[in-house]
Order: structure tokens, then C-alpha cells, then sequence
């Protein structure tokens, strides 16, 4: 008798522990085509709407500035010097934002997909550490006195983020479809289009 | 084949446009405005009967979006002076006072309904932070125009 309720015990212990595993959220399939299309579309809003020089030109360059003062109105100099230092806030977050959302990718699938020499692997490793480094002194630095803070830093840091962005690029280059060059261009001996 | 023909009909479309309507436009900003009124509120599709009687309503949707792109690029590229230039003249072309125009446009800011679908939020806010600014110059320069001298 005893021994009936041990197994029983047995039993029921093992159907909860299946349901239990039954109701557990399936475990995301390594390196899933989601993570890698929003890899590709978090670099590709980096490359061409965040770091291109003529885009970083525009939050940090100086030439609205001197149109502004040409004004001689301290408050229109208050109140594009406060939104061009929300600009520059927002630019350098997203930036941020953006890069930590890249390397996490990396070092938790990337690697599936690509082969990096170790001396690649250390040399982004050393640029995701010194860019987080250089945003962070730049949003303080922008907290502290304005857009107009540090210009050089910020477009070293726009150059050096460009650089991490075309290093990871490559190793997601598979994402791109290749277009073939020819297709349409080449005619058969008869002239007929291929 | 066929998405190719259809590319050639939006590029004529869209070269259409360009020479019979946006032609007549004074600025980028101008047509900025007017293209985003062609666009459906609720849809977001553009609707020209006219493009679309001579293409088709897809073909002339495209070539509005494509057009009110390529405007929106514009703008985004020009300093603040020129912005503010085109500010005014567009203010001038409305007919309205300055001041109501000034008024409304701070108070409703309808330029944020202006911009192409899909713009990054960053550039998006470029521009309307400098609309911003464009309109306290235009208020400070309108507050220290000399009122004219009534006539006895």
C-alpha cells in the first residue's frame, strides 16, 4: 500500500513537473532572424541618420550660432542655445543607446555568424569601451554647458562610432542581398536581352 | 519588368509634378506644406486627381511621397537664415497678418504634421526646433518693423 502511494507521489510529481516545462516561454532560437534584421536596422539608423559628418555638422556646427548673434536678442540666443543643448542631448542618447544595443548583439550572437581574429574581436572590444566612455563625458559635458561644449569631441566621437559601425557591417554583410551586376545589361549573341 | 515600368512611371510622375505644380512654388518650405496637404490624414496616402488621371492614383501617390521626400531633404539642409527666409516669404503668401500667422503657428505648430512618413525622429526635430527658432527671430524682427504713419 505504501509502496502504491510513493509511486503515485511519483507520479503526480512528474506530470507537474512536465506541465510546469510545458508552460515555460519556448527559448529563443540563437542568433534569430528578428535579433539580426533589428542589428542591421539599429546600425543602418546609426550610419545614415545619427553619425554622417553633414548631420553631426548641423547639431554642433557653428554657423546658426553666428546668425543667431547677429541678432543681438538675448532671448532668441537663450532659446536656440537651450533647444540646439536638447538637440545635441537627444543625438548623443540615441547614439548611445544605439551602440550599447549593437554590442550587446554582438557578444551575445554576432560571433555565430562570423569569424573575427582575436585581435579584432579585442580591437572592437576596446572602441565599444572607449566610445561608452567618450558619450558618457560628452552627456555630461552637454548637461553641463550646451551643444556648444565640446564640437571637436563630438564629431571624434561621430567618427569613431562610424568606424565600430562599418567593423560590424561587414561581419552582418550576409543581410545584404547581392545584386548581380549583369542581370539585364548583357545581351545573347541573337541581341535578345539575358 | 513590371516594378521597372512602374519606376519609370513614378519618376514621370514625379518629374510632372515638379514642372507644373511644384514649379509655382516659391520655396522648399512652400511645397513642403502643400505636398503634406495632399496626403490623407487617416490613411496616409497621397491623393492628386489630376497626377492621377494621367498616371494612376498608386503612381501619383508615389511621386508625391517621393517628391515631398526630396523637399523635406531640402529644408533639412539649409541653415537657419535661409529657413527663416523662407519662413517669411511664405508667411507674406498666405495673406494673413503677421501676427496671427506668427500666433497660430507657434500656439498649433502645424509643421509637425508636415513631415514625410518614416523621418527619422532626430532629423524630424531638427527641423521643428529650428521652425522654432525661425519664428522668434520673425517675431523679434516683426516686433521692430517701425509701424507705418497713418495717412491724415
Amino acid at each position: 500500500m505504501t509502496q502504491l502511494f510513493i509511486f503515485i507521489a511519483i507520479a503526480v510529481a512528474l506530470l507537474i513537473l512536465l506541465l510546469v516545462a510545458m508552460r515555460r516561454q519556448p527559448a529563443r532560437a540563437a542568433g534569430s532572424a528578428g535579433e539580426l534584421v533589428t542589428a542591421k536596422k539599429t546600425l543602418e539608423s546609426l550610419q545614415s541618420g545619427l553619425l554622417p559628418p553633414e548631420h553631426v555638422e548641423q547639431v554642433f556646427g557653428r554657423r546658426d550660432l553666428a546668425y543667431v548673434e547677429e541678432m543681438g536678442s538675448k532671448d532668441i540666443r537663450d532659446l536656440f542655445l537651450s533647444e540646439r543643448k536638447r538637440l545635441a542631448l537627444m543625438w548623443i542618447r540615441l547614439v548611445r543607446r544605439q551602440v550599447r544595443a549593437l554590442k550587446e548583439f554582438h557578444v551575445s550572437r554576432s560571433r555565430m555568424f562570423t569569424q573575427m581574429s582575436w585581435w579584432k574581436e579585442f580591437s572592437l572590444a576596446f572602441n565599444f569601451a572607449s566610445l561608452e566612455i567618450r558619450c558618457g563625458i560628452l552627456q555630461i559635458l552637454m548637461q553641463w554647458r550646451g551643444a556648444y561644449a565640446a564640437p571637436d569631441f563630438a564629431r571624434r566621437t561621430a567618427a569613431s562610432a562610424g568606424r565600430v559601425c562599418s567593423t560590424l557591417d561587414q561581419s552582418l554583410a550576409f543581410l545584404t542581398p547581392s545584386v548581380p551586376v549583369s542581370l539585364g545589361t548583357e545581351s545573347d549573341a541573337d541581341g535578345s536581352m539575358v | 519588368m513590371v516594378a521597372k515600368n512602374k519606376r519609370a512611371d513614378v519618376i514621370a510622375a514625379s518629374e510632372d509634378l515638379r514642372r507644373r505644380t511644384l514649379a509655382q512654388t516659391s520655396s522648399a518650405l512652400d511645397r513642403l506644406i502643400y505636398l503634406a496637404s495632399m496626403r490623407d490624414y487617416n490613411t496616409g496616402l497621397y491623393v492628386h486627381q489630376g497626377l492621377a488621371a494621367r498616371f494612376s492614383a498608386e503612381v501619383a501617390c508615389e511621386a508625391l511621397a517621393d517628391c515631398h521626400q526630396e523637399c523635406f531633404r531640402e529644408l533639412i539642409f539649409l541653415g537657419l537664415k535661409d529657413l527663416t527666409e523662407q519662413l517669411n516669404v511664405y508667411m507674406r503668401s498666405t495673406g494673413t497678418g503677421a501676427d496671427d500667422f506668427l500666433r497660430t503657428w507657434r500656439e498649433l505648430e502645424p509643421y509637425r504634421v508636415a513631415v514625410p512618413v518614416g523621418t527619422d525622429s532626430l532629423v524630424a526635430q531638427f527641423l521643428f526646433s529650428n521652425l522654432k527658432v525661425a519664428l522668434a527671430i520673425l517675431e523679434h524682427q516683426n516686433s521692430h518693423v517701425p509701424e507705418p504713419i497713418p495717412v491724415a
